[in-house]
């Protein structure tokens, strides 16, 4: 197992990062009054960690035999039947899944599984009337008319069930549905938090930690505590006792970024610009998200800007990712960004050195 | 002239007249011809005369009768001039077919036959036709009411004439009285009072011009003109001469050959029947050498000829070897108007076919038209026209939906006439079972007549399959100077003045499609107008609708139209607007939106436009992605009358880029590889996510995997301080290390695979193989795929093969493990412990526990690690035999390396799982491993060397 998995806390006491979020939860949980909760924070902040060890709090250990489900569901849909693939994990007291797996079909997946889901009932072993509780993933992804289908059901099924909702940003999730639920707000850790982890993973593993190492890895991360983990690991791995220079070694994907970035900051034509697309495709059929291309693109690019150009390229690339979202070839957009850079730049360049 | 109302001693003459000059009634059922001067007056005479009853029984005259003698019922109500009978009588001569004269002297000429006959039936049936009481009449019949209220009842007898008789009575009506039915005549009589009228009123203003009014039935210039010999084509003579070898080609297998005698025909005509007797009754009147009587036998019909026609036979041979031609489906292509349909008809009807066509105003489902090519195929007409039939499928490309049906029948029926042409014999024998059976044939009967396929797009999806097996020709443009000609020539004939460059003109402007030529210049000559040069965009009615394929739509927009001689004096913004409109219906017409723009996204950047600053670039990609967000939106929201405005963009994007030079444009590959990929692999991606365990996977998305996860993960998986050297021979440290890596492998379901598999004997001989010749173990699941960027390797460490063996072997064998305990959890005890005897990770968290304190659930007991330390020294003992260090290591290599391939080998993992569970009674087993062919190297193996 990686240490990610190994040393991920299992209750709401043992955790590390959002201490005083967990203490709340389990004050929560402990009345006896669940409401639906909305967890939302960049990724690698601990929301997940944080929802199974509240359904740890709320269920005991059997929270955690869960069993995979992989079933196709047959949604009647007016005039068709749609068969939807769903994956779903279930314990005897929590369903998970991941509706926005079904692409524009999602609607069909809130409005008639999850509400099959949310209308059957759990009876305690006490005879107690329990409530069921489901954990969705990525509703951020969903369709507008997905979270709109879904806020019906969230009332109407108030009292067996509840939904834990889970997000990277809550800007997608619409308000009827943010209205609903407790909203939870997982911050991205701070590094002196994740030299913390670090730090107790190291004592538990009986490692010596030159100091200033964690805080280096801590740095290196992005205040993403699963990336500052694997690193360590991965730092472990190449070579240990550690040094203090030690090479952290970076992220595949960012470097081939940065890579595109020097390219575009060498030459800017048409032709480079098709080299550029090349790589582009590249780093999009390896299924990292084209938002996360463009950000990391122009982080790169940022770092090797004359300052008075910083500000109209943060526009123009807000204004790319925008039009990102409303269209559906993401490659269009970037490659529009990298145009628009590359003629911002020249001009540039032409303006200073004539 | 004036007559309201019939008399009531007309009427009674009438009734009397009936009754003693029936014979007279019948006879003269020729009506009026309608005398435009007395059409109102016929026309108020047939109102009174309607009630009567002068429905003719049908009685052929008993004697000869002088026509002017006639008798004619209605000569008292025209009355007595006989002079009016006389016009009536020469009206008739002019309005009919024939000159009453000759009428006359025709009905003197062949009146007796007749005559005999009719008497006959006079005698046979005067009686009944009218009668006092209705039952005495059989079948139809009509009241008749006196003026005195005497009531008779008349036979109606349909007329029976014979061809001679109907020359006797100019025109015999079927029914009715008059030549046509009387609302026609009224309708008539109504415009020609209307047309009197009119002419009396505009006579009077003094007007000619109305004298030309409008001939109605002209014809269209273009069936008029239309090629009606092979020499008359206009289209392309190579192509017209391919088509029509093909269909010479099918002369022996349809004709017979030419060399052949009739009396050769009707001997195996003959010869057939008297073969094959259930087909009898096929009339042996059919002299023709084909298959007047071949239904669906016609194939084995030959084939009886070949067998039993002995005194052919040489002949016959001749005629199979040059049998019907190798693709038996013509499939002719090009654009609309370039003749294809009349090449093929006139092609088919100069070798003797009679053209059946289907085309897409049939119904043309696959069903309606199997029935039809089968008719056409193998039935012939009893008519008189027996020349076997063409089948000619016009635009089969047409209908998407429905075309397909046609073009699958098509295909079966050619694949089973592949099949049929092995299996002859047995088609023979079943047929020749009954009748029955033949019906059950009807699927792969074979093709016997020559079938022409139309279509304007040769690649239209439908006709994908068609493509393979068809004889594809693809019609070009004719010359210009052709058309010219054969347009010129139509002129003259039709009297129009154009001059040749007009007509040059015209002809480029159409792209050489003469149907719209003729049709422009049939319309300019209705309108009495000329050809003109300069107009004649504003003069063709309308602009062929002709799609054009992506590759033309993008050269289009990539390539400035280059201005020829004429044009340029046109100002320069009126060729921007023609420009504009030109590209604008280019791209409507074609229609596919989403791929054009994806091919100039895929190409603008290869194009040579002046760009310093690229703010052209910057431009045209801002307009791509206008209209992806266009797309998307028009596609969510389901306005799909917002697609107008699409062409719009690319026209943008020519503005900016258009050159001169010629661009090399590619076919969009790139997005649809991009996408096809990227599913792949997400795809790969979530197979291997439902693999891990939940408790690990439900932490990780596709997201946060290549973000986060992969790169670490295989810098993790491939640790450089690996050793590659046996398992017994790590230091504990590095033993601990190497359980931690294999525990991460299983937990996260990774493993090495085979790339390339070799064949184990090879593998054998070679035991010291070079890199080349060892398989590549890789990730299984391909997680290293992942950051396998172009260009740029990822430094992970890539382990040793020798390493990554160990290491597979090592997964494999936890996972058996876990299996095990998973299913020993709920056995006993006492069995759990054996098993768990030889499990190395427990071993070797056994010395984790010595050393560091890690803690592990599944930790062993005390007792266990007493149990199984004997064990693990066997092994080295067993390798200390071997002479030198080095030497031991490499022969240790190559059992560990054959060790590995029968863990790798999925079979033996089973066998490995048997071993396993016999070992449960922990009673040593001797393992023999005999796998391969040498017997060089053979040992005795201890099963529980295999876990180490």
């Amino acid at each position: 197992m990686l240490w990610v998995d190994k040393y991920r806390p299992k209750s709401l006491d043992k955790v590390l990062v959002h201490e005083d979020v967990a203490q709340n939860l389990k004050k929560l949980v402990t009345e006896q009054d669940c409401p639906h909760l909305l967890f939302y924070g960049p990724s690698g902040s601990g929301k997940k960690t944080l929802i199974m060890a509240l359904l740890r709090q709320m269920f005991g250990a059997s929270a955690e035999k869960v069993k995979v489900e992989n079933k196709t569901w047959k949604v009647d849909a007016g005039s068709r039947t749609i068969d939807l693939e769903l994956t779903t994990l279930s314990s005897s007291h929590h369903v998970e899944l991941n509706p926005s797996d079904a692409g524009f079909q999602d609607r069909y997946i809130v409005q008639e599984i999850i509400k099959e889901m949310a209308k059957n009932r759990p009876i305690d072993v006490k005879g107690k009337k329990g409530f069921k509780v489901l954990v969705l993933n990525e509703v951020d992804k969903l369709s507008r008319e997905a979270q709109h289908s879904l806020r019906r059901t969230m009332e109407k099924y108030s009292a067996s069930c509840r939904l834990i909702l889970c997000c990277d940003s809550s800007s997608k999730v619409t308000e009827a549905v943010r209205s609903r639920c407790l909203n939870v707000r997982i911050s991205a850790p701070k590094e002196d938090q994740i030299v913390k982890v670090l730090e107790f993973i190291g004592k538990k593993e009986g490692l010596q930690l030159p100091p200033g190492f964690a805080a280096r890895i801590a740095e290196k991360s992005g205040r993403s505590l699963r990336r500052a983990i694997l690193s360590f690991e991965t730092c472990r791995v190449q070579q240990y006792p550690f040094t203090n220079n030690q090479v952290i070694p970076p992220m595949d994907w960012e470097e081939y970024v940065s890579e595109i970035a020097a390219d575009i900051m060498k030459e800017q034509s048409p032709k480079r610009l098709f080299q550029v697309r090349g790589k582009l495709y590249e780093l999009l059929v390896n299924c990292i998200p084209p938002e996360v291309i463009l950000k990391r693109l122009l982080h790169e690019l940022l770092k090797k800007l004359d300052s008075e150009l910083k500000h109209e390229v943060c526009h123009w690339a807000a204004y790319y990712e925008h039009s990102m979202r409303l269209g559906q070839k993401a490659i269009f957009h970037i490659e529009a960004f990298v145009a628009k850079f590359m003629s911002i730049y020249k001009g540039f360049l032409i303006a200073t050195f004539g | 002239m004036e007559m309201d109302i019939p008399m009531p001693d007309e009427l009674e003459w009438l009734e009397a007249d009936l009754q003693l000059h029936e014979e007279y009634l019948d006879e003269d059922p020729e009506p009026p011809p309608l005398p435009e001067e007395e059409a109102s007056y016929i026309e108020e005479v047939y109102e009174a005369l309607q009630p009567e009853p002068i429905v003719k029984p049908a009685l052929p005259i008993p004697e000869k009768v002088q026509p002017k003698k006639r008798f004619r019922p209605l000569s008292p109500n025209l009355l007595d001039p006989s002079n009016v009978d006389d016009s009536v009588e020469d009206k008739r001569c002019k309005v009919n077919d024939s000159s009453a004269i000759e009428a006359d002297d025709d009905w003197l000429r062949y009146s007796p036959p007749p005559q005999e006959e009719s008497v006959v039936i006079v005698e046979e049936e005067k009686e009944t036709f009218i009668s006092r009481y209705v039952t005495d009449i059989e079948g139809d019949f009509m009241p008749v009411t006196a003026p005195d209220g005497d009531r008779v009842y008349a036979k109606l007898v349909k007329e029976e004439k014979d061809g001679k008789l109907k020359k006797l009575d100019v025109k015999a009506p079927s029914k009715g009285l008059m030549l046509e039915p009387i609302s026609v005549l009224l309708q008539r009589a109504e415009e020609d009072a209307i047309q009197k009228a009119l002419q009396a009123s505009v006579s009077s203003q003094v007007d000619a011009n109305l004298v030309g009014t409008p001939v109605v039935n002209e014809r269209l210039w273009v069936d008029k003109y239309s090629p009606n010999s092979f020499m008359e084509l206009l289209s392309d003579e190579h192509t017209n001469r391919e088509v029509l070898l093909w269909l010479k080609q099918w002369d022996t297998s349809v004709f017979g050959s030419e060399l052949k005698s009739t009396t050769d025909d009707v001997l195996s005509a003959l010869k057939r029947h008297s073969t094959v007797s259930q087909h009898k009754k096929v009339s042996s009147k059919n002299l023709n050498g084909w298959n007047k009587d071949s239904t669906s036998n016609n194939e084995t019909f030959r084939e009886d000829k070949y067998d039993h026609h002995g005194m052919q036979e040489l002949h016959n041979k001749k005629i199979k070897d040059s049998g019907p031609p190798e693709q038996k489906i013509l499939l002719l292509c090009g654009a609309p108007g370039l003749g294809k349909t009349t090449l093929a008809h006139v092609a088919a009807q100069h070798c003797g076919y009679r053209v059946v066509e289907i085309n897409a105003s049939d119904d043309r489902s696959s069903s309606t038209i199997e029935t039809k090519i089968l008719d056409v195929v193998q039935m012939n007409s009893v008519m008189a026209d027996s020349r076997p039939k063409c089948l000619i499928i016009d635009e089969i490309d047409g209908a998407l939906g429905d075309g397909k049906g046609a073009v699958d029948v098509i295909l079966k029926m050619v694949a089973g006439d592949k099949r049929s042409d092995s299996g002859v014999e047995n088609i023979v024998q079943t047929e020749q079972s009954g009748k029955t059976s033949s019906k059950k044939k009807k699927k792969d009967t074979p093709l016997l007549r020559p079938i022409i396929c139309i279509c304007n797009d040769l690649y239209a999806p439908a006709l994908r399959p068609l493509r393979q097996v068809a004889k594809v020709l693809v019609f070009v443009q004719p010359t210009v100077n052709r058309i010219v000609s054969r347009l010129k020539y139509i002129c003259n004939k039709e009297a129009m003045r154009t001059s040749s460059v007009a007509l040059s003109a015209l002809a480029e402007y159409t792209e050489c499609d003469i149907r719209s030529c003729l049709n422009t210049l049939q319309f300019l000559n209705k309108k009495k107008e000329m050809l003109n040069v300069l107009d004649i965009s504003s003069q063709v009615v309308g602009r062929k609708d002709a799609s054009k394929s992506v590759f033309d739509v993008w050269k289009e927009v990539f390539q400035k139209r280059r201005l020829k001689g004429a044009r340029k004096s046109i100002e320069s913004s009126r060729s921007m607007f023609n420009e504009f409109d030109s590209l604008h219906s280019l791209i409507s017409n074609c229609g596919n939106y989403d791929l054009i723009l994806d091919g100039i996204h895929e190409n603008i950047l290869h194009l040579n436009y002046h760009d310093p600053v690229m703010k052209k670039t910057v431009k045209c990609l801002h307009s791509l992605e206008v209209s992806d967000i266009f797309h998307q939106y028009i596609m969510r929201t389901q306005k799909m009358s917002l697609m107008a405005y699409q062409p719009a963009i690319a026209i943008s994007i020519h503005g900016v880029v258009s050159q001169v030079e010629k661009p090399n444009i590619q076919w969009p590959k790139s997005f649809h590889r991009y996408r096809t990929t990227l599913i792949e692999k997400v795809e790969s991606l979530h197979m291997w996510h439902n693999k891990i365990s939940p408790s690990i996977s439900r932490h990780i998305s596709t997201k946060s995997f290549v973000e986060d996860l992969v790169s670490p993960l295989l810098h993790i998986l491939s640790p450089p301080t690996l050793k590659p050297v046996a398992l017994h021979l790590l230091s504990e440290k590095e033993k601990k290390e190497m359980a931690h890596l294999v525990n991460t492998m299983v937990s996260y379901a990774i493993t090495y695979k085979n790339k390339k598999i070799d064949p184990l004997p090879n593998k054998l001989k070679f035991e010291v193989a070079t890199d080349k010749d060892t398989p590549v173990l890789s990730f299984d699941p391909p997680i290293a795929d992942f950051v396998n960027f172009e260009g740029c390797s990822s430094n992970y460490f890539i382990l040793g093969l020798a390493v990554k063996q160990l290491l597979c072997h090592e997964v494999e064998n936890q996972k058996i493990l876990q299996s095990s305990i998973n299913r020993s959890m709920h056995g006993d005890d006492g069995k759990e412990i054996v098993k768990e005897k030889f499990s190395k990770p427990n071993r070797v968290v056994e010395n984790d526990k010595n050393a560091t304190k890690v803690k592990n659930p599944s930790g062993p007991t005390p007792t266990q690690q007493e149990k199984h330390t004997p064990i693990i020294t066997v092994v080295p003992k067993s390798s200390e035999t071997s002479t030198t260090t080095k030497k031991k290591s490499s022969s240790f290599n190559f059992f560990e390396r054959f060790k590995k391939v029968s863990v790798n080998g999925s079979q033996l993992t089973e066998t490995v799982k048997k071993v396993a569970t016999s070992e449960r009674d922990s009673r040593p087993v001797l393992f023999k491993f005999n796998e391969g062919f040498t017997n060089a190297v053979k040992r005795p193996v201890r099963m529980h060397e295999f876990f180490l």
